[in-house]
């Protein structure tokens, strides 16, 4: 493949060394997760998976680990599911829609976490009775959303509506219209919308700290709760896992959906 | 209508309430139990299965810190907990919101072996099931005269060496409580006094730390020489930093106790008391400290030396503690945060 | 399809920008603005008059200090994160396929960590005893090591770490909609890349701009642990008056004030800041 544009050294330059920043604390937490000492140090003494075959043996962390998973994967998934029909409406539909609801779909990242939460439990889990996993499961969605819909939006914002309208005037059915042809279009800020999304829910602790409840609870309160009493690796190796698992998420992503997917 | 019925109302007519999770009949009976969440594996096999046995019953769990879980708890208005595991500082506060029951000592007959530290510390309500102490831990090899005074945290040769406990942690009120001393003042009455104490502590301050992870990294790292701390960190400290050395205070340490307690909501109140009643026994108190989860508050438990070095273990050591009086602390506590926030945060 | 002829019903078409934004609008609406608003709702008031919490609030000199600090620390933060993330962006925009994969994953990572460790890691690097202080050390740039940590700057460094990966991922899509030909017409007719990049991808990168502006701006305003761990009690922020009201003092009235606040003030902002972007955005007219 050939670059597309030219890009100016200067600016490879500047992207490198940001990459590089963003790289280099990694090593660090990296080298925590494996050093053999019951704290966090740097650079690791001796070696050992201990750490990391601690998330799998604690029955808390497999347990909670499932849930977050769960929690996190549905809660994308239904904030992209109500999200980008409202992205693609706020795009295409800009003058029949008040211009304040897209801000509307930011309230959930704007209200400070801990008083969402509070609200959620106090009036949803007690004042509706929904069941903790339920209410746990909203409040993934709802702070899911604003990605789901803004990022969307930022790519419907460039996209050309006169294509999709040229496709439903040749007769392509509307719906179709949006999956063959809008879809693939703004696909990156989907990939984009999901990992923001994802990341979010799965690194959540102040709104599920009001929404779990007796049996249900989530990996990041369990570390919090691990932490308490013990102060080593394990949270690094945690760190170290997720990255893995966004790795293998990824690569599923790219042999499933094909390379371009997340380049177009 | 109120507003959560109303809410109510249009949820179930929009069908957004999943079905079959209302009016799940109970079959079994189910205890619930609201604690740390730490230490999971061991509670299960010292505890909670030999438990199930002797109650055929089935035990759920809710895991938090104190805050959250004392949160909860009062937002539930009492209620969805069987049994809470607290601070005593929480506790404290619970018992000032009305969430717990008192307790009847005819219902647990273990209580007559406890020290008398936790029989009974907060007037009437849940006993404590095992004892700590704050103090000061500093590094012995850089730290030179050894510190043996609360008052030694003021000294000039600890400029930017010392690590505080947050106002808002466990510890924190209590330092205030000392640097009234230091002041030689009671710092519930004389609070100006107490904190102007603290502002001359300030520039002995590295940072003061909110969880005991951080405190751990600060001294790995090197930021901090001194802490003042609980007792449970010591070890961490140690395999960190070899030379790290528990103070041996003239003026004492202090007690945390860890309580627990029913809720006023309880609906399994017969089996809660079993199961508090379970955990005082002399059986589990040894098993826990064995282990190194718990330190004994049982008289009855006998360990080796080797084994005690990690806890605060005997009526000797106990009897020296002082206890903080957390009812005047927990009405203090809003006052005092503002006041540190002052110093700390200008 | 059935669903189809459905799509081309008069009716239904007129509806449809309320059918396709209504069900999550009716999710925020009932799960967020209703629980929330009746929450803050019941600061208005309390024993000591209408609106006394709030007074209460600006009477203090230190909780205006903070106010105004959290304001400026995630200003900096939302303009630094915005020029970086934007640079970055940019070059992951317009790299072949894999190179790209990589990038974004590379971008991706620092939002995995645990705040505890990242911060621990920050220790490593900033700390009196750390790794920049051991090499200015050893060059003999300083003769004494020093603390970067605790300081205003420590904090918006940690906090630009991570949100300039936010930007990344909401720009880098944005940026790639840009048609090339568009780019390429201005600059085969002569126009400088200054000119190109002012005139052209500015305004058409300008919504996700905004976005991820508005999208760094909130975060940094409620972040808690952050400034916590590498401010410490001397970079205080909103955040953390609001956790100790409502987790230690368990003043629900209090912490909803202060949620209040940082609520009517993060709206105020956004709405400032996508003005002004909108402003200076020679398109947008």
């Amino acid at each position: 493949m050939i670059m597309q544009t030219k890009l100016h050294p200067a600016l490879i330059a500047i992207a490198s060394l940001i990459f590089l920043i963003l790289i280099a604390p990694l090593f660090i937490i990296l080298g925590a997760a494996v050093s053999d000492t019951p704290f966090l140090t740097f650079p690791p003494q001796g070696f050992t998976l201990k750490w990391f075959s601690n998330i799998f043996q604690i029955e808390a962390f497999r347990t909670t680990a499932i849930t977050s998973l769960q929690i996190a994967f549905l809660g994308t998934f239904l904030a992209l599911l109500i999200g980008i029909p409202a992205a693609y409406a706020l795009n295409r539909f800009k003058i029949r829609l008040p211009s304040w609801l897209s801000n509307v779909f930011v309230l959930p990242i704007l209200v400070p976490e801990i008083v969402l939460g509070f609200s959620l439990m106090k009036n949803i889990t007690i004042g509706l009775q929904l069941p903790v996993y339920t209410t746990l499961l909203l409040g993934h969605t709802l702070l899911a959303l604003p990605y789901a819909v803004r990022v969307v939006g930022a790519s419907l914002a460039s996209f050309d509506f006169s294509i999709e309208e040229a496709a439903i005037s040749l007769g392509c059915p509307p719906l179709k219209t949006f999956l063959t042809v809008v879809l693939p279009n703004i696909s990156a800020g989907v990939v984009a919308a999901f990992i923001l999304a994802f990341i979010t829910s799965i690194n959540d602790v102040s709104i599920s700290l009001f929404l779990t409840g007796p049996g249900v609870s989530t990996l990041p309160i369990q570390i919090l709760a691990h932490m308490e009493q013990f102060f080593d690796p394990t949270i690094a190796s945690v760190s170290v896992l997720l990255m893995l698992l966004t790795v293998g998420v990824m690569a599923i992503v790219e042999a499933t959906l094909g390379l371009t997917f997340l380049t177009k | 209508m109120n507003y959560s019925n109303r809410l109510r109302a249009s949820a179930m007519a929009l069908g957004i309430v999943m079905a079959g999770t209302f009016g799940a009949a109970a079959q079994a009976k189910t205890l619930t139990i609201s604690w740390w969440g730490y230490n999971g594996d061991k509670l299960n096999a010292n505890i909670i299965e030999p438990f199930k046995k002797i109650c055929g019953c089935d035990i759920v769990f809710e895991t938090g810190n104190n805050a959250d879980r004392l949160n909860k708890l009062k937002l539930r208005d009492g209620k969805g907990v069987d049994v809470i595991y607290l601070t005593d500082s929480f506790s404290q506060i619970g018992i000032a919101e009305g969430l717990f029951q008192k307790v009847d000592p005819a219902k647990l007959p273990n209580l007559a072996d406890l020290y008398d530290i936790a029989k009974n510390p907060q007037g009437g309500y849940g006993p404590a099931y095992t004892i700590g102490r704050v103090g000061i831990v500093y590094d012995s090899a850089k730290v030179n005269p050894p510190i043996t005074s609360w008052n030694d945290l003021w000294r000039a040769d600890l400029k930017g060496a010392v690590t505080l406990p947050g106002i808002t942690t466990t510890a924190g009120p209590m330092v205030v409580l000392q640097a009234g001393k230091n002041a030689k003042v009671d710092a519930f009455s004389d609070a100006d006094k107490a904190f102007e104490s603290i502002g001359k502590l300030k520039a002995n301050v590295a940072k003061n730390y909110n969880t005991g992870s951080e405190m751990v990294n600060l001294v790995s790292t090197g930021e901090a020489k001194v802490a003042v701390t609980q007792d449970f960190t010591l070890a961490s400290l140690k395999a960190a930093v070899p030379t790290m050395t528990w103070a041996q205070l003239s003026d004492g340490d202090i007690a945390t106790l860890n309580t627990v307690n029913i809720p006023k909501g309880s609906e399994n109140v017969e089996l809660a008391y079993q199961f508090i009643n379970f955990i005082l026994s002399k059986e589990i108190q040894q098993i826990e400290a064995e282990q190194g989860v718990d330190a004994p508050v049982s008289t009855k438990v006998q360990l080796t030396p080797e084994q005690a070095k990690i806890w605060t273990y005997g009526a000797d050591m106990i009897s020296k503690l002082n206890r903080l009086d957390y009812v005047k602390l927990n009405q203090a506590k809003t006052d005092w945060i503002d006041r540190w926030n002052e110093i700390f945060s200008k | 399809m059935l669903a189809d002829r459905w799509l081309r019903n008069k009716m239904v078409k007129r509806l449809s920008p309320w059918i396709l934004a209504g069900p999550a609008t009716f999710l925020v609406l009932i799960f967020l603005i209703f629980p929330v608003g009746s929450t803050l709702f019941a600061t208005l008031t309390d024993a000591k008059g209408w609106l006394a919490p709030y007074m209460a609030f600006f009477n203090s000199s230190l909780r205006r200090t903070v106010l105004m600090r959290t304001i400026e620390i995630s200003l900096i933060t939302t303009v630094i994160s915005v020029v970086l993330g934007f640079i970055a962006a940019y070059v992951v925009a317009h790299v072949p396929g894999r190179l790209k994969s990589i990038m974004i994953i590379a971008a991706v990572f620092p939002l995995l960590t645990g705040v505890v460790v990242r911060s621990f890691a920050w220790l490593i690097l900033l700390g009196k005893n750390g790794i920049l202080n051991s090499a200015l050390l050893s060059l003999g740039l300083i003769a004494e090591p020093f603390s970067m940590l605790y300081t205003k700057g420590a904090v918006i460094a940690a906090m630009v770490y991570l949100f300039v990966p936010l930007m990344i991922l909401t720009l880098a899509g944005v940026l790639e909609g840009i048609p090339k030909d568009v780019v390429e017409a201005a600059s085969s007719l002569g126009a400088k890349p200054f000119a190109v990049f002012r005139q052209v991808i500015l305004p058409l990168a300008m919504p996700g701009l905004i976005i991820g502006a508005v999208l760094v701006f909130t975060g940094s305003f409620t972040s808690y642990a952050t400034p916590q761990l590498l401010g410490g009690e001397r970079q205080m922020m909103m955040g953390t008056f609001l956790y100790q009201r409502a987790m230690v003092t368990f003043d629900w009235t209090g912490a909803s004030t202060v949620a209040a606040i940082m609520v009517v003030v993060t709206i105020a902002i956004v709405v400032l800041m996508t003005r002004l972007a909108r402003r200076m955005n020679p398109m947008a007219a």
